[in-house]
Parts: C-alpha cells; sequence; structure tokens
C-alpha cells in the first residue's frame, strides 16, 4: 500500500543532478560512436528519473534519451523495457523524425506490452519524464 | 462455450437486476425508466416500465428476500418501488442530493440501501416504521469526487466506496435503531456512521466496481489504468496486491466464489481472476471467445458479420415488445460491459452470472463446463 512517502533523489539541489546527466551524456556520446546504440540508450534509461521533480532536470534527462532514442536504427531487437512516457514526451515535440522514431516503437512496445501498458502511463499524472 | 444465452433488448443498457426467482430481470435502457421484461415460454416480454425519474436510471437494485426494486437517478432522486398486486408501486426517497445520484446497492438485510452520488456524497437509508417513509443519512466527508460504486460488507453495516479520485474507502454505517450493537467488543469499539475505516490510495486513476468477496475478507476494485486490486485484511494495515493486465480497462467486478473474480469492462470480454493455494491474484483467461484482428486474412467473412448484425437490428426494433432469445456468435457483446450481477440458483452448484452493457445486450453465463476454472471454485 503505497504511504506516499517517496525519497526525492534531489533532497539537496538540481545541480548535483544535471552533473550528473552531463555524465551519462558523455557515456553516451562514446558509446554511440562505438556503433552501440542499445548500450546508449540503456545508459541513458539509468536513474530513476521519475523522481525527479525540476523541469529543468527533466528536460535535460530527456535531451540525452532523445539522443540514445534517435540512434536506434533496428527497432525490433530493441529491448522492450523502454518507459512508455519518454515515447510521448517525444510525439509531444512534433518534430517528423522524433516522431516517426517514436511511433515506430511505440507500434513495437504496444504488440507486446499490450493496451494496458498505454493506459497505465497516460493515468499516471504524477510520475511524469 | 461460457455464455449461454444472450438477449438484445434495446440499443444500449445503463445497468439491470434480477427479480428473486430470476424469472424477471429490470434495466434501464439509456433513458429515463425502468423496464421489466419476464420470460415467458422461452420468449422475454416487457411487463412493467416504471416511469417516475426525470432523466437517466442509472442504477437499479432488486432486493432478493422482500422484492423491492430500488431505483437512482441523474434527476437527483430514488424511488423503493413495492408490489402491490399487479402493479409496482414507487415511494420517493428524499436523498437532499445537489448531484446526480449515480449507484445504488440494498444491503445484505435489506433494511437499508446505499447511494453513490456525483456530489462527493454517501447516503445511506434506511426505513422509519412511526413516519412510514425512508430517512436518509448523508457520508459528506472523505470523498475528493464523485462516488461510483458502493459495496456492503455481510455484516450490514460496511460499505466500501470507489471514487473518480481513485481511492477505495470504508466506512461504517451503523444507525442506531437499525443496527445491533456487537455486545462483546464493548461500545466503545463500535465505529459511528460516516467513520471511515480506512482509505486505500493504490490507483492514480477513477477507481470504479467495489466488491466483497462471500465471506468478507477480501475486496476488489478497478482502477481506470487497466488494474485490478486486491485487498486482504481491511483494518489498520491491509494487505493490498496490485494486478497489471494487458488489455483496455474494466468497470465492474463480481466474486464468484472467495477465489475467482470475475472483471468486466471495456474489452467486452469477461476476464477472470483467480487466488493460487498462497494467495496471489493473477489474470486466468477471457471468458468468452477473443474477437478476430483485423489484419487477418478473413475480411470477408468480417463484412458479412457486419451485415448480418444490421440486418439483425432491423428485426429487433425498440417498438418491438418481445424479444427472441437470439443466436450465439463468437464475440458476444460488442461494446463496453459496465455491469455484472449473480445469479446463482439456490441449493444449486452452478455458477451464473450475467452482464450487461452498452450494446444493449444482456448476455448469461455458465462456469459449469469451464473445466479449468473449476479449482477456484
Amino acid at each position: 500500500m503505497m504511504a506516499g512517502a517517496e525519497k526525492f533523489v534531489e533532497a539537496d539541489n538540481a545541480e548535483a543532478i544535471i552533473t550528473r546527466i552531463e555524465h551519462k551524456s558523455r557515456k553516451i556520446e562514446s558509446l554511440l560512436k562505438q556503433n552501440k546504440p542499445v548500450e546508449a540508450l540503456k545508459t541513458a534509461l539509468e536513474g530513476s528519473s521519475h523522481m525527479i521533480r525540476d523541469e529543468r532536470c527533466k528536460s535535460a534527462n530527456w535531451i540525452v534519451v532523445h539522443r540514445a532514442l534517435m540512434a536506434i536504427k533496428d527497432v525490433e531487437g530493441m529491448f522492450s523495457s523502454l518507459d512508455p512516457e519518454y515515447l510521448y514526451r517525444g510525439l509531444s515535440t512534433g518534430d517528423r523524425p522524433t516522431c516517426d522514431q517514436c511511433l515506430r516503437i511505440h507500434e513495437k512496445l504496444t504488440e507486446r506490452a499490450g493496451l494496458g501498458c498505454i493506459l497505465r502511463s497516460l493515468a499516471d499524472t504524477v510520475n511524469t519524464v | 462455450m461460457a455464455a449461454v444465452a444472450v438477449h438484445q433488448f434495446a440499443q444500449c443498457i445503463t445497468c439491470h437486476a434480477w427479480s428473486p426467482d430470476h424469472s424477471m430481470v429490470a434495466f434501464c435502457p439509456n433513458n429515463n425508466e425502468v423496464h421489466i421484461y419476464k420470460l415467458v415460454n422461452d420468449k422475454w416480454e416487457k411487463v412493467h416500465v416504471l416511469q417516475k425519474h426525470d432523466q437517466i436510471v442509472s442504477g437499479i437494485d432488486w432486493s432478493g428476500k422482500s422484492n423491492r426494486i430500488v431505483s437512482v437517478s441523474h434527476d437527483r432522486n430514488s424511488y423503493v418501488w413495492n408490489r402491490e398486486g399487479p402493479e409496482w408501486v414507487p415511494t420517493l426517497v428524499i436523498l437532499r442530493l445537489n448531484r446526480a445520484a449515480l449507484c445504488v446497492r440494498w444491503s445484505p438485510k435489506e433494511n437499508k440501501f446505499a447511494v453513490g452520488s456525483g456530489a462527493k456524497t454517501v447516503c445511506v437509508c434506511y426505513y422509519e416504521q412511526e413516519n412510514n417513509w425512508w430517512v436518509s443519512k448523508v457520508i459528506r466527508k472523505k470523498h475528493d469526487s464523485s462516488v461510483t460504486s458502493v459495496a456492503w460488507h455481510p455484516n450490514n453495516i460496511l460499505l466500501a466506496t470507489t471514487s473518480t479520485d481513485g481511492k477505495c474507502r470504508v466506512f461504517s454505517t451503523f444507525i442506531k435503531g437499525v443496527d445491533t450493537r456487537e455486545s462483546k467488543t464493548g461500545s466503545s469499539s463500535d465505529p459511528k456512521f460516516g467513520e471511515q475505516i480506512v482509505q486505500l490510495d493504490l490507483s492514480s486513476s477513477w477507481a470504479f466496481g467495489v466488491k466483497w468477496s462471500p465471506s468478507g475478507n477480501t475486496l476488489a476494485y478497478v482502477g481506470h489504468n487497466s488494474m485490478i486490486y486486491f485487498v486482504d485484511d481491511i483494518g489498520p494495515s491491509p494487505l493490498a496486491q496490485n494486478v497489471a493486465f494487458r488489455n483496455l480497462p474494466l468497470r465492474d467486478v463480481l466474486f464468484v466464489s472467495e477465489k475467482m473474480v470475475i472483471g468486466v469492462g471495456f474489452d467486452c470480454n469477461p476476464m477472470v481472476f483467480a487466488a493460487d493455494k498462497s494467495g496471489l491474484w493473477s489474470f486466468i483467461r477471457f471468458l468468452g471467445e477473443r474477437k478476430e484482428s483485423l489484419s487477418g486474412p478473413k475480411s470477408g467473412s468480417q463484412f458479412s458479420e457486419a451485415f448480418g448484425k444490421l440486418y439483425g437490428q432491423a428485426k429487433h426494433g425498440l417498438s418491438n415488445d418481445t424479444v427472441e432469445p437470439s443466436k450465439i456468435q463468437g464475440a458476444v457483446h460488442d461494446n463496453c460491459i459496465n455491469c455484472i450481477a449473480l445469479l446463482n440458483k439456490k441449493g444449486s452448484q452452478t455458477k451464473r452470472f450475467s452482464t450487461s452493457g452498452m450494446d444493449g445486450k444482456v448476455v448469461i453465463w455458465d462456469l459449469g463446463n469451464q473445466q479449468d476454472l473449476k479449482e477456484y471454485l
């Protein structure tokens, strides 16, 4: 039963998180250079982004995830534990290549996880990315 | 085939309830009336139309022992209908609501009924013998949004409610003069009317369809985020299980035994949930046959099926007072199922229930021939 006592990662300040995200970003760039987009995406999704409340941190995190997401060529081979929330954030940008990629991944995700998964991410207004 | 009978009564049904002997069914055909149909010689005939409400009837319940119907409506009123000879005589129950009434349930002893409303309140009504009328007591606190569903614990005192604020709550509805105190625990431990026993905040989205298990030990309710929640040990530290499933959300649930729950909703197909020996709940399977996926090669048969439905609709016009029982096709309901009711015959072992939905059909299901589910019954 949820007691509602979430431990916020940025108990102190958002700066620490931004530094962490920048560190992640460097790791991802190097993984992409080595042609390892799936590894890059895994790295990008590390860290509990749901706990972050600060909008700047969320945006910074999104930029890093977006970079890794767009680098994925083989959507089939991708592991499907990507949070649907990221896909909706991508679709909301309206940017053509981003939307194309997100829709492709969304289709695969729906096949594997079903409609319930989509409903859960739509219904959840608390844990957003 | 689990579905044993399908009846197309109207274009859309809001809710339904059965008479004590299951020979008659009362439902609202998405308007301000309650229609009662009786099964006569294998054909359903309209025998009564109860017309008192001004707006859509959102809830109907038929008491099993006292044979009374209670109906509630968006017109903020409720009526208790008593059978006097060939007629149903209505008694207005003043709920003092300023928003629509959404759901209603008779208590197990049938001396009270509870109404959930859009005014964020629950009205518990009881009969006052001296004045020969029904009195309403209101639970005003706690709910932050509309109360979508109410369910009575077998002890006739505890009431569970679900709300569009996402929470499920259990209240005491103890009324002096109507309920008897359990003297062994002493009067100080008996909760007062309207006292909240527990609040369950498991869903981040609207909650619907709460029901207690036959013994009252387990509570089940659904969230609009395609989840179903099972809660044991209602009290200071309840044990909750969140079961997520792949499909569209549910609207209502029914305990067919202590260990089996049927959920119905937007997938138009009843879902079976069961608890294993260790008490862990999970989704077992769908009860009806699944619809063919659109990408299949059978588009020709889909066209003819749709054509057949149109043709079938023309035969069962709304002005028709008799309804032929129709043949059972593959996918039984074609629109959201929003109401499920238990249909057990007294003394019989068979487990039957009925569902009604936005497609205007009432379907009767029998679990007797479902071999793989027998262990849970």
